[in-house]
């Protein structure tokens, strides 16, 4: 009986099985194995290289330690700034003060607009002629300040760090979520034990919703290692490559420079970056043994 | 009586399916759409040849606006082997990149059975779209550009027409600032199109060795004096006369500049000139402002740009199906179209200029009169170079704009650029 239930099982998990395979796991191992090729498109290469293209990247590529090193600040950044306003704004509207529900919905606007509007809409803030920002300064008398923000080596990378880093709707609703799902009584024992506003904040709901937490911090590490199109539709990764980040040096080696092989190497940095930021996150939030 | 009215209906629905299923459609991705100054002119082509090949041909546009854009989806197309019939080559050197993957088809034959389509092609026209004495490309558009200029404030700044040489050239772009105008339009982003303009302009006119620079193709070696001359001039230009949003900006925003009257100078070529009369575009009464001019040091650009190709398919009724396109897009009815519609110049010396084009286009007939004073002419920078140092370009231009890096440097990362060819 169980082993004709086991082939059943077999059965219906085939379909996902075959799906992930097709899309994810075949993907992934031709991009290893390119990866230690030279592999170019036009005119065709195929040449095994070894281990050239890693040796390439590490050891002789500035451009790709300037990108490694961006993308890691912003994952830093993603995981802890952002999250934290987001956390922040869930610990008081969690309280239910009044119009909490108006400000969870218009907080969260900014994040269902798609990435190329939001990007678009901070060009044109971000003009140096005719901009808001630009604007604004030289009506109150600080025209001396007015920079081209997101072309100016010294503002480019703090200009589109602003753009994601602000808006962590998302994150507030889900953290909120959870923290509306405790059980009341938790709370009000913490109250009668005389724990203030804070600590019942910081040392009771915060705690409870650590799981919820993880969960934001691993979307927040995975939204950087992904995050292109913002990117792409404000700077391309300029000036120079101040703003480029893995994904999108990935994406103009393989497309403007017709080295896939090396595009696929940097494939697979990101991919081993990526289990390397679930994982440590997993460890320091101890969400395993709980 | 139900069954035989379902057999009537599904019988019917059969048959009006079977000229659909008959008509060849060609999916055609292009960035001549929105507010591209050819839009009108495609448009038109593309309505006139479906009315024509109505129930056996349609082409079915596919609007990608910005044309670095549309380079960058042919080239993600080109990886995959998934061409369209028909790709325009823009002057940004497809053929080469499509030939070294075996996609495009060999019109030699096609052209050389068609007397009157070979007849459009010049010599140039040949030499751009052969390779190894086969043709695989038909140019539309002249590739003739000089600048444009806005007589208005010119007059302000008391200056009386164009420079005959660069050193007059700066000291218009002083005399303008000085009397508060912005005097020329640039950009970096895109594939910083106005600004290349100025800066082949100067590689050109520096000497026989700028002038051989830019007939290169494919030039590999980028830091030669005359190109770092150029880029220490651009470098400059960007500091001292150009608008604030250049570095960053697009070709639109270039546009916007010199069509709102804010800067004096715009490099471009002939194509624009339709937009100087276009009120949702310019000012009532623009047109009548604008100048033309060549470079200084009787400098143009003057060489027919790749046209259209035809790729490979399965179906070879699909690639007679491109044909069909290509001969109509390049024939002498487009380029008239074209050039009495948008100002384009002919890519075929062999098409008149109608007295309609010189009603509608003044301009036009100025900068034929002053191109007949031009004793150096080359294609552009962008014609010739490698794909991926546009990109280069657009990246290192702001750092050079702002002085970040020096034209020395900035002439090695193209250097470096182009070595990852090989």
């Amino acid at each position: 009986m169980q082993r004709r239930q086991a082939g059943w099982i077999a059965l219906f998990l085939l379909p996902t099985v075959a799906l992930f395979l097709t899309i994810y796991a075949v993907p992934l191992g031709m991009t290893l194995f390119t990866s230690l090729f030279d592999y170019r498109l036009f005119p065709s290469r195929m040449e095994f290289v070894g281990l050239a293209n890693y040796v390439q990247l590490f050891a002789r590529d500035a451009q790709f330690h300037r990108a490694l090193v961006s993308n890691l600040i912003w994952i830093v950044l993603h995981t802890t700034v952002h999250i934290a306003i987001g956390t922040i704004l869930a610990l008081i509207l969690y309280k239910k003060p009044r119009g909490w529900k108006a400000v969870r919905v218009i907080y969260m606007i900014p994040s269902i607009i798609s990435n190329a509007a939001v990007a678009m809409i901070f060009v044109n803030i971000y003009n140096p002629s005719y901009g808001v920002i630009n604007s604004f300064l030289k009506s109150v008398g600080l025209a001396g300040m007015q920079r081209n923000w997101l072309y100016d080596p010294a503002t480019s990378f703090i200009s589109i760090t602003i753009i994601w880093t602000l808006f962590s709707g998302y994150n507030t609703t889900l953290i909120l979520s959870q923290a509306l799902s405790l059980d009341d009584s938790v709370i009000e024992a913490a109250k009668v034990d005389g724990a203030s506003r804070l600590q019942q904040d910081f040392l009771i709901v915060l705690p409870l919703v650590k799981h919820m937490l993880a969960t934001t911090m691993i979307m927040a590490a995975t939204y950087m290692l992904q995050m292109f199109d913002l990117i792409y539709l404000t700077t391309r990764g300029g000036p120079g490559v101040t703003t480029t980040n893995l994904p999108l040096m990935l994406y103009k080696t393989a497309m403007t420079e017709n080295n896939y092989g090396y595009a696929n190497t940097m494939g697979v940095v990101v991919i081993a970056l990526g289990v390397l930021c679930m994982t440590l996150i997993n460890k320091l939030l101890n969400t395993r043994e709980d | 009586m139900k069954k035989v009215l379902s057999l009537l209906l599904t019988a019917v629905m059969l048959l009006a399916a079977v000229p659909a299923l008959a008509e060849i459609t060609l999916d055609y991705p292009t960035f001549q759409v929105g507010v591209n100054t050819a839009a009108p002119v495609i448009a038109q082509l593309v309505e006139e040849f479906n009315a024509q090949h109505a129930g056996q041909i349609a082409i079915k546009v596919e609007e990608i606006p910005g044309d670095a854009n549309y380079i960058e989806k042919i080239k993600v197309l080109l990886a995959s082997n998934d061409l369209p019939p028909v790709i325009y080559g823009a002057g940004y050197n497809l053929l080469d990149l499509a030939l070294a993957k075996e996609l495009l088809v060999d019109l030699t034959e096609y052209v050389d059975t068609d007397p009157e389509w070979k007849a459009l092609y010049n010599d140039k026209a040949f030499e751009v779209n052969s390779r190894d004495g086969k043709v695989y490309g038909s140019s539309s558009e002249g590739n003739t550009i000089g600048y444009f200029y806005n007589k208005e404030l010119f007059e302000k700044a008391g200056l009386a027409g164009p420079a005959k040489t660069w050193e007059e050239f700066f000291a218009q772009l002083d005399t303008l600032k000085a009397a508060g105008i912005t005097p020329v339009s640039m950009d970096t982003a895109d594939s910083a199109w106005v600004t290349s303009l100025w800066m082949g302009a100067m590689i050109a006119t520096s000497g026989e060795e700028g002038k051989a620079f830019m007939a290169q193709m494919m030039p590999d070696n980028y830091n030669t004096p005359e190109v770092i001359a150029a880029l220490t001039n651009i470098q400059k230009m960007f500091m001292e006369y150009t608008t604030l949003d250049a570095v960053g900006g697009k070709y639109e925003n270039a546009a916007n500049a010199f069509l709102s009257g804010q800067t004096a100078m715009i490099a471009n070529g002939p194509w624009m000139i339709g937009d100087f009369s276009d009120t949702t575009k310019a000012p009532e009464g623009f047109s009548d402002k604008v100048g033309v001019a060549i470079y200084p040091e009787g400098f143009a650009y003057d060489e027919p740009i790749q046209g259209y190709l035809v790729t490979k398919q399965d179906d070879p009724a699909v690639v007679e199906a491109a044909v069909e396109m290509v001969k109509f897009f390049t024939g002498a009815h487009a380029q008239t179209v074209a050039l009495e519609k948008q100002g384009m110049l002919p890519a075929s010396t062999a098409v008149e200029i109608t007295q309609a084009a010189k009603d509608n286009f003044p301009l036009l007939a100025e900068f034929v009169e002053a191109l007949e004073g031009a004793r150096i002419r080359t294609a552009t920078t962008q014609a010739t170079m490698y794909p991926n140092l546009l990109d280069i370009m657009s990246a290192e231009l702001p750092n050079l704009a702002n002085g970040s890096m020096t034209p020395e440097q900035f002439a090695q990362a193209l250097t470096d650029g182009a070595a990852k060819n090989k």
